[in-house]
């Protein structure tokens, strides 16, 4: 280390060099892929951090590797302070200052003299002086360390040493700069070679250079970095459905599995035969993607043409077999719910109900035909109070299960509903209900499409409700991240349906109604904690409108009894709030429901004619023009006028703050005066909670009686 | 161009040469080979083992009259144990592939996520289904563990499709037109056999006579397990376990029954393994 220097006289700085970790495995699934190359980037990032100057850090791989990329990397560790926490100076010094033999034993620990410990803000701590190691060496600990800390949604062990990971580790490239960093994890020894897709059957060759890595990985068909193979797949899909006359039907979910699931992706396309044409095309899409995960064709408009794109991994010899592979598997599957589909078509839907009764929902909660029960009875209520054909509507909820005992649903559960709608129209039960059982479940996800028509709306609004109310009832109520049965979602939807379907329903009666028709009858605390569980979802929903918290919490009183009022009271608010005066005016019937919430409200009358004060007399005048115009003008929905007459009462009610005292000692004096306040709050309440909003101008705001 | 024989003879040829015994199926009906005790009770012991065995594999629910061309009430599986897993079972796998005619550089072969799971033998396993040209092949399978238990060393499993394998290589669409070998097509021997058993399985199978005899095999098990006798208490779980199945099949069984019946073999099951790991578990144990 501190050899003179003999005939050069400085010398060289050590270099750095780049470090690549290439981790061979056996496939993972492709959903471990892209959390593992996070993970393995900013793990090794901190993990090297004070450890090892470096430059960029970062990580590539496919289902076979995962890969780990650090530039310049520093011949050598910095050398630096090691500092460890120790006891309170207080607990370890005795009076007289020496160290008491608890902190020497501390001191002694770490090699250092209990004098040389550095208090710090009360506390002690022991500095260690560390030399920098080598490189190799902090790599050969690093790569051990690192793999451990890589989590997968499910871990194995598959050798002696226990090790867990996603998949067997099967080889481990590791080399800085030109040298092999040499470690073993798992019974796998470190080398310096390069491997490339197995379909080649090409040996393991020399990796020249870090940096070369990726770019020798494509030279042996694997495309290393997935956003460039992602961007390769995307290319080479519309490629191949451009030549099958078409546009790939790109999914998110297949594109990012495939990306994934192949290291060099190959196109592969294939026709439908014209029979399976006669198949209905969500049944058709669900075979290919789900089942094979082939890539559909459409036409320009979305429509299904005859023809779709498989993926396949390696080199495209032999093209012609796979091909014809592929299209005997999908024929296939075609054939097998071909089957299905003719079987389903030979019982009517209404014939299948009775089968409902062996299909159990929850075992509190009863058969999926009792459930057909009570969304039928349920749909019938709230189609009666959204102004929707309440008999059209019951009836079509009576089939909205009858498809989950067919045979293509029970292969395919994803196309619950959607198959009810296709048996609907083949059986000619009518547009009207195979649109209300096809989108009976709709939205199926957060921002996902509404049903179309108020009859859908409706009935799809009865589902959730049911589902929602039957699980509370029964105590199956969603924890954390815990949400068996969807709730929140199925709250969402419901959120959604009423305020952007425009229906005008209660949700509280609804969510009563739905309670009262459950065999689980839960307790006391039941009803309260739906009705929270729903408001949450709408909460939410309005936060991500833009809304804010405040503005939320202060339309709450009865937004569950008329969501999609309190959704136009929500926008009335927060575009009042926009003029600059609003925030004095809030802050007035603020003050005003601070002074009721001390003193209590009064409910007597007022005769105005005992009013004396003049500012009294002003404000009794603004209150009953303004009560009477906010009735008028809820009753019209117009709550942005509903505002502009409370906004009215602004200039009397500072006037009445500033003129006249409240709580006078006259016990009369100050009940009437409450009144008037309680009367000019209760007004306000109807829109908005002005206690709920925080304003910027205070409690008490500064009078400036009589100017605007 | 491989008979249906052929394909059977070659893989076992290639894992014989590979080290595996050539084991024989083992005489009763059941779902899978993971059923035979070479594998139920193999991947327990620490003791290395590797095996090779065509197994036939009962699902009386999929009988389909013969009628249809992909479908059948009984195949045969092909299984290959190794335990210790070697470090190059998939190479190894790929290779058996080129040894029944296989140029894998012109076809797709994509191991797809499956793991595998028999809460019954409170087995688990990780592992993949293969994928030839899109066509599901072969399981291959890491045991994790069985009884319960996490198993050290781990075995590996892999289980060929041997119909969908030499439908594959003979280009053929329905399964009946096989060229099995001897002259005969699958059809030739397995039509009847499918025919009839359909029947039977759907139709005419004595569902009282077939209840009976779960009630009693069940007790028989226990009985054997409790005088510390697991391997014919064993054979009391794969009879009762294809009982369950050919009761299904016969639509003897209601939603709520299944899961009585489920519970009652996987309750069997864990007795007799409860019993094989105190007698067996210690020291290395031959099937």
């Amino acid at each position: 280390m501190s050899k003179p220097p003999a005939k050069k006289t400085a010398a060289p700085a050590p270099k750095s060099a780049d470090f690549l970790l290439d981790v061979f495995t056996e496939p993972l699934p492709a959903r471990f892929v892209a959390p593992a190359l996070a993970q393995l980037s900013a793990n090794a990032e901190k993990m090297l951090a004070g450890r090892l100057p470096h430059g960029r850090v970062s990580a590539y791989g496919t289902l076979r590797h995962l890969v780990l990329l650090v530039q310049d990397a520093a011949a050598k560790g910095e050398d630096g302070v090691e500092r460890f926490k120790g006891p309170k100076e207080s607990a370890w010094r005795a009076a007289d200052g020496a160290f008491t033999p608890a902190a020497e034993g501390f001191a002694r620990k770490h090699g250092v003299e209990p004098g040389a410990l550095k208090p710090e803000g009360g506390v002690l701590y022991a500095e260690v002086a560390r030399k920098g190691e080598p490189a190799a060496k902090v790599f050969s600990a690093l790569i051990p360390e690192l793999l451990k800390s890589l989590e997968f949604p499910k871990t194995m062990t598959w050798e002696e040493t226990g090790f867990r990971f996603g998949r067997p580790i099967r080889a481990i490239t590791a080399v800085h700069g030109a040298r092999v960093v040499a470690c073993e994890v798992a019974g796998v020894k470190s080398d310096g070679l390069l491997r490339g897709h197995p379909a080649l059957a090409a040996k393991p060759a020399a990796l020249k250079s870090p940096a070369e890595h990726m770019k020798a990985l494509r030279d042996r068909l694997v495309i290393a970095d997935p956003v460039e193979r992602r961007a390769y797949l995307l290319r080479q899909l519309e490629l191949a459905a451009k030549s099958a006359g078409g546009f790939a039907d790109l999914d998110e979910d297949l594109v990012a599995e495939t990306v994934d699931m192949v290291e060099h992706p190959v196109p592969v396309v294939g026709r439908l035969r014209p029979e399976h044409m006669e198949l209905p095309a969500a049944l058709l899409k669900l075979v290919m993607k789900k089942q094979l995960k082939f890539f559909p064709v459409l036409d320009a408009r979305g429509g299904l043409l005859p023809a779709f794109v498989g993926v396949r991994d390696g080199e495209s010899a032999g093209n012609k077999l796979v091909a014809e592979g592929y299209r005997r598997v999908l024929e296939a599957r075609f054939n097998d719910a071909a089957f299905f589909f003719g079987r389903d078509r030979k019982v009517k839907l209404a014939d299948r109900l009775e089968g409902l009764k062996r299909v159990t929902y929850q075992k509190a909660l009863g058969s999926m035909w009792d459930k057909a029960e009570r969304v039928r009875a349920l749909a019938q209520f709230v189609a009666e109070r959204a102004g929707v054909d309440a008999k059209s509507a019951s009836a079509s909820a009576g089939l909205v299960y009858a498809d989950l005992v067919t045979d293509v649903v029970r292969e395919f559960p994803e196309l619950q509903g959607t198959m009810g709608g296709v048996y609907a129209r083949l059986e000619g039960l009518g547009e009207a209900a195979a649109t209300t059982i096809e989108q009976f479940y709709w939205p199926t996800a957060g921002g996902a499409q509404l049903p179309t028509t108020p009859e859908a709306a409706a009935v799809g609004l009865a589902g959730k409700l049911d589902s929602l109310a039957g699980c509370f009832a029964a105590g199956l109520i969603p924890s954390g991240s815990a949400d068996p049965y969807a709730l929140r979602r199925q709250a969402l939807g419901a959120v959604r349906i009423v305020v952007e379907k425009k229906l005008r329903v209660d949700l509280e009666a609804c969510l009563a109604e739905a309670l009262a028709r459950q065999p689980a009858r839960g307790d006391a605390k039941t009803e309260g904690a739906l009705r929270e569980f729903v408001w949450a979802r709408a909460a939410s929903y309005f936060e991500e409108k833009g809304f804010a918290v405040d503005e939320i919490r202060a339309v709450r009183r009865d937004a569950l009894r008329d969501l999609l009022g309190a959704s136009r009271r929500l926008a009335a608010l927060q575009s009042a709030r926009r003029d600059p005066s609003f925030d004095r005016i809030a802050a007035a019937f603020k003050r005003a429901a601070n002074i009721l919430k001390q003193s209590g409200e009064r409910d007597e009358r007022v005769d105005a004619s005992a009013l004396t004060e003049g500012a009294e007399v002003e404000l009794s005048a603004a209150v009953e023009s303004a009560e009477r115009r906010v009735a008028e003008r809820l009753g019209a929905e117009d709550y942005a006028g509903a505002f502009a007459a409370l906004a009215s009462v602004s200039a009397p009610l500072d006037g009445f703050f500033a003129g006249v005292m409240v709580m006078d000692p006259d016990e009369a004096v100050k009940n009437r005066r409450l009144a008037l306040l309680t009367r000019l709050t209760r007004a306000f309440r109807r829109v908005a909670d002005p206690s709920e909003l925080q304003t910027t101008a205070g409690e008490t705001p500064a009078v400036v009686s009589g100017v605007r | 161009m491989k008979s249906f024989q052929d394909v059977i003879l070659t893989l076992q040829q290639f894992w014989s040469r590979e080290g595996c015994a050539v084991v024989q199926p083992y005489d009763l009906e059941k779902g899978a080979g993971t059923f035979n005790p070479a594998t139920f009770f193999g991947a327990l012991t620490a003791m290395p083992t590797r095996a090779v065995y065509v197994e036939p594999s009962r699902r009386p629910a999929d009988g389909r009259y013969g009628d249809n061309p992909n479908r059948l009430g009984k195949y045969y599986q092909l299984q290959v144990i190794l335990k210790p897993a070697p470090a190059d079972a998939a190479e190894l796998y790929r290779k058996s592939l080129e040894a029944i005619g296989l140029k894998l550089k012109e076809h797709d072969l994509r191991w797809i996520e499956d793991d595998w799971e028999s809460p019954t033998l409170g087995a688990a396993g990780v592992g993949w289904e293969v994928w030839l040209d899109g066509m599901e092949v072969t399981q291959f399978t890491y045991f994790q563990q069985m009884g319960s238990m996490p198993l050290s060393p781990i075995s590996v499993e892999i289980t060929y499709g041997l119909e969908r394998l030499a439908m594959f290589l003979q280009k053929k669409e329905n399964v009946y037109e096989l060229d099995y070998g001897g002259g005969l097509s699958y059809g030739d021997l397995h039509k009847a056999q499918e025919r009839e058993f359909s029947r039977y399985n759907f139709e005419t199978a004595d569902a009282a006579l077939l209840s009976r005899h779960f009630d009693e095999w069940e007790k028989e098990g226990e009985r054997l397990a409790a005088l510390g006798d697991p391997l014919p208490a064993y054979d009391c779980v794969v009879r009762v376990s294809h009982l369950f199945n050919t009761l299904e099949a016969r639509g003897a069984i209601s939603v709520t029954e299944r899961a009585r019946y489920i519970g009652r073999v996987r309750a069997l099951a864990r007795k007799v393994m409860d019993a094989y790991i105190q007698k067996h578990a210690p020291e290395p144990h031959h099937v």
